[in-house]
C-alpha cells in the first residue's frame, strides 16, 4: 500500500467504485430505454415475456456492472507503479 | 472563476476534525477509525426552520403519490406504460427534451440559491438531511440524548441494550419500508398497492425496488448520514465554484470570539484578555458533521445552522450578544460592503429565466401529435395491373392529447398521387398509437427520378393546430425515356 491509498479512507475508495457507477448507470439506463422501448427490443427473443420493468431493472445492474467494472479499473490503474529506474533510488 | 473559493474558504477539506471532546468510538470496519457523530439536540429559531422544512417536505413525498387528477394518479411517472403524468400534462419517450431541460431548470435553481445563500440546500433540503432528520428523531425517542446513547454505546450487550437497540432498528426498518412502497408508488399506481403487498401480489420487480429503495434509506439515513455529504455528494464538491465572498455562510466571528477560553461568570473576561467564546464545544455537540465551525468554513459544513442555535443560546445565558457564529458573509466579517446584486446572481437569474421562460413556452405550445412513416423494406416499389407505380407504408400515428381525435391524411410531391388506406377515418383515441398501412399509387410519366421526396401531411379535423408533417420517399423504375 502506498501513502496516498493509507490516506484515502477505506469507505472513501469503495465509494468511488461503487457511487459514481451507479450515477451513471441511472442516467444510462434513463436514456437507453428512452430511446428503446424495452417490449419492441425483446420481442423476438426468449425474453420475450419479459415485463418492462423487469427488463429496466436488469437493464440498469447490466449497466451497473458496466460501468463498475470502469471504475474498478480507474482505481486499479491509479495505482502508482514503479518502474526499473525509479528502484535504486 | 477565479479559485478565490476553495482555497480562502475550505481550509480543512478533507481532513475529518473530529470532536476532541467525545470519546473516541472508533469503529474499524467500513468506517475506518471514523469516529460515531452523536450530534446533541437542538432547539431554536433555526432548528425549528429545518423541523418545518423537513415536516413539509416529507409531508409532499409520502403525500404527492396519493394526489388525483381526474381519474388517474396525478404525478405518476409510469414506467410500465412509458408514459409520465404530471397533473394535467402527459410527457411521451418523445418529450424527452422537455424533462432534460426541467432538470436543467433545477440544477440553475441550485446554482443560483448556492451563490446567493450558501448551502441552503444541504442544510434544509437535501433527502440526505431530510431523512438522517428523522431518523435522528426516532433514535432519540427510543435511545435518549445524547449522552444516554453514548452510554449506552459503551455499554456491554445485555438484554437491556438488545431491546432498546431492536426496538430502533424495528421502527426504523418500517419508517424505511413505508419510503419504499411511496417510491415505488411513484411509478406504478399507488392505490390498489397496499392491498396487494399485503395479498402477497405486488409483482416481483415491484417488490425487489420497494426492498432496494427501503434499503438505500436505512443505510443513507441510519449509517451513513455524513459520509453520503462528504464522500458522494457531488454538489458538496464542486459548491465552492458557486461561492464568493458576498455568498451567505455560516460563520464563527474570530475577532470577536478568540482567544477563547473558560472563565467565572461576572469576571472581566476582557481584562484577562479572552474573547467572547467561552469554548464550552456545544457548537461542535451539535454539529451533525461533526466539524469545528471556529476553525474556519469546512468542506463537510452542510450549513444547517445548528451551531448558531446552541452558541446563540450559550451566549444568553452568560449575557453576551448573540452571533458569534452566525449567518454572514466573507466581506461583512472582514468589514468590507456587502454586494447581494451582483454579475454572478444576474447571470444566472437570467439563465434560469431564459429557461424556465424557453420551457413554459415549449410546454405550452408542443403539438401532441406525431407521425412516422416506415417504407415497406421488402419492395423497393411494384407494378400494378394499370401500369402504376405502388410504394407501399407504414403510418404510424402517436395521438399525444388527452382527447380522441379524428384525422385528415394528404400526400404531396408528385402529381396525381393516389393513396389507399385500409379503413376509412382515422379515427384515434387519447394516449394510443395506430399503425395503418398505406397504398401510394403513381403514373410513372409522372416520375421524374428514381426517387422523389414526398411529404406526410397528417391534421386534426377538430383543430388545424394539430398537425404533424414527415418526409419520406417514393421509389419508382429509372425513366430512361425521358
Amino acid at each position: 500500500m502506498t501513502d496516498s491509498q493509507q490516506e484515502t479512507p477505506r469507505i472513501q475508495r469503495i465509494i468511488a467504485i461503487l457511487w459514481p457507477s451507479f450515477l451513471t448507470a441511472g442516467l444510462a439506463t434513463g436514456l437507453f430505454f428512452t430511446a428503446f422501448d424495452p417490449n419492441v427490443l425483446l420481442m423476438d427473443t426468449p425474453f420475450a415475456e419479459l415485463s418492462r420493468l423487469g427488463a429496466y431493472t436488469i437493464g440498469f445492474f447490466l449497466f451497473w456492472a458496466l460501468t463498475m467494472t470502469s471504475c474498478l479499473l480507474t482505481c486499479y490503474f491509479q495505482r502508482p507503479c514503479v518502474f526499473g529506474d525509479q528502484l535504486d533510488s | 472563476m477565479p479559485g478565490i473559493d476553495s482555497e480562502l474558504v475550505f481550509k480543512d477539506y478533507p481532513r475529518m476534525s473530529g470532536n476532541q471532546s467525545q470519546p473516541a468510538d472508533i469503529s474499524e470496519s467500513l468506517y475506518q477509525k471514523q469516529k460515531k457523530i452523536y450530534p446533541r439536540q437542538v432547539s431554536g429559531l433555526f432548528a425549528m426552520w429545518r423541523t418545518i422544512a423537513a415536516v413539509t417536505l416529507l409531508g409532499i413525498y409520502y403525500g404527492v403519490p396519493w394526489l388525483q387528477w381526474g381519474d388517474r394518479q396525478a404525478v405518476l411517472l409510469d414506467l410500465p406504460e412509458r408514459k409520465f403524468y404530471i397533473f394535467g400534462m402527459t410527457f411521451w419517450p418523445q418529450d424527452f427534451f422537455w424533462f432534460a431541460m426541467i432538470l436543467a431548470i433545477a440544477a440553475f435553481t441550485l446554482f443560483f440559491f448556492t451563490t446567493l445563500a450558501g448551502r441552503l440546500w444541504c442544510g434544509y433540503a437535501c433527502p440526505q438531511t431530510v431523512w438522517t432528520e428523522a431518523f435522528l428523531w426516532i433514535e432519540r425517542k427510543i435511545e435518549g440524548d445524547r449522552s444516554k446513547q453514548m452510554k449506552l454505546d459503551k455499554s456491554p450487550w445485555n438484554l437491556q441494550k438488545i431491546r432498546i437497540k431492536a426496538a430502533k432498528h424495528f421502527v426504523w426498518i418500517v419508517f424505511a419500508a413505508y419510503t419504499g412502497v411511496t417510491f415505488v408508488g411513484y411509478f406504478t399506481p399507488i392505490t390498489g398497492m397496499w392491498g396487494k403487498i399485503t395479498a402477497f401480489e405486488l409483482g416481483p420487480w415491484e417488490t425487489f425496488w420497494v426492498f432496494f429503495y427501503s434499503f438505500a434509506t436505512w443505510g443513507n439515513a441510519g449509517f451513513m448520514r455524513e459520509q453520503v455529504c462528504m464522500f458522494m455528494c457531488p454538489y458538496a464538491r464542486f459548491q465552492s465554484a458557486m461561492f464568493d465572498k458576498d455568498t451567505l455562510v455560516i460563520s464563527y466571528d474570530k475577532a470577536r470570539g478568540e482567544p477563547r477560553g473558560s472563565r467565572k461568570r461576572g469576571s472581566d473576561y476582557k481584562e484577562k484578555g479572552l474573547g467572547d467564546c467561552i469554548d464550552c464545544t456545544m457548537c461542535v455537540q451539535v454539529c451533525p458533521t461533526g466539524i469545528d465551525i471556529r476553525r474556519g468554513l469546512q468542506a463537510n459544513c452542510i450549513a444547517c445552522a445548528a451551531c448558531i442555535d446552541v452558541c446563540d443560546d450559550v451566549m444568553d445565558k452568560v449575557g453576551y450578544s448573540k452571533g458569534l457564529i452566525r449567518y454572514t458573509t466573507e466581506n461583512a466579517l472582514e468589514g468590507k460592503p456587502v454586494h447581494i446584486l451582483r454579475p454572478r446572481v444576474f447571470v444566472y437569474a437570467s439563465l434560469l429565466i431564459a429557461i424556465m421562460s424557453g420551457v413554459v413556452w415549449g410546454i405550452s405550445t408542443r403539438i401532441p401529435l406525431e407521425l412516422d412513416v416506415i417504407r415497406d423494406r421488402n419492395t423497393l416499389y411494384r407494378e400494378t395491373m394499370e401500369g402504376l407505380i405502388e410504394n407501399v407504408y407504414t403510418l404510424k400515428i402517436l395521438n399525444m392529447d388527452e382527447v380522441e381525435h379524428e384525422y385528415d391524411l394528404a400526400v404531396s410531391g408528385i402529381e396525381g398521387m393516389k393513396m389507399t388506406l385500409t379503413r376509412d377515418r382515422i379515427l384515434i383515441p387519447a394516449g394510443e398509437v395506430a399503425e395503418l398501412p398505406l397504398w401510394l399509387r403513381v403514373d410513372p410519366y409522372d416520375l421524374k427520378k428514381r426517387s422523389t421526396m414526398i411529404k406526410f401531411h397528417l391534421t386534426a379535423r377538430d383543430n388545424p393546430r394539430l398537425t404533424a408533417v414527415e418526409e419520406g420517399r417514393f421509389l419508382g423504375p429509372t425513366n430512361s425515356g425521358r
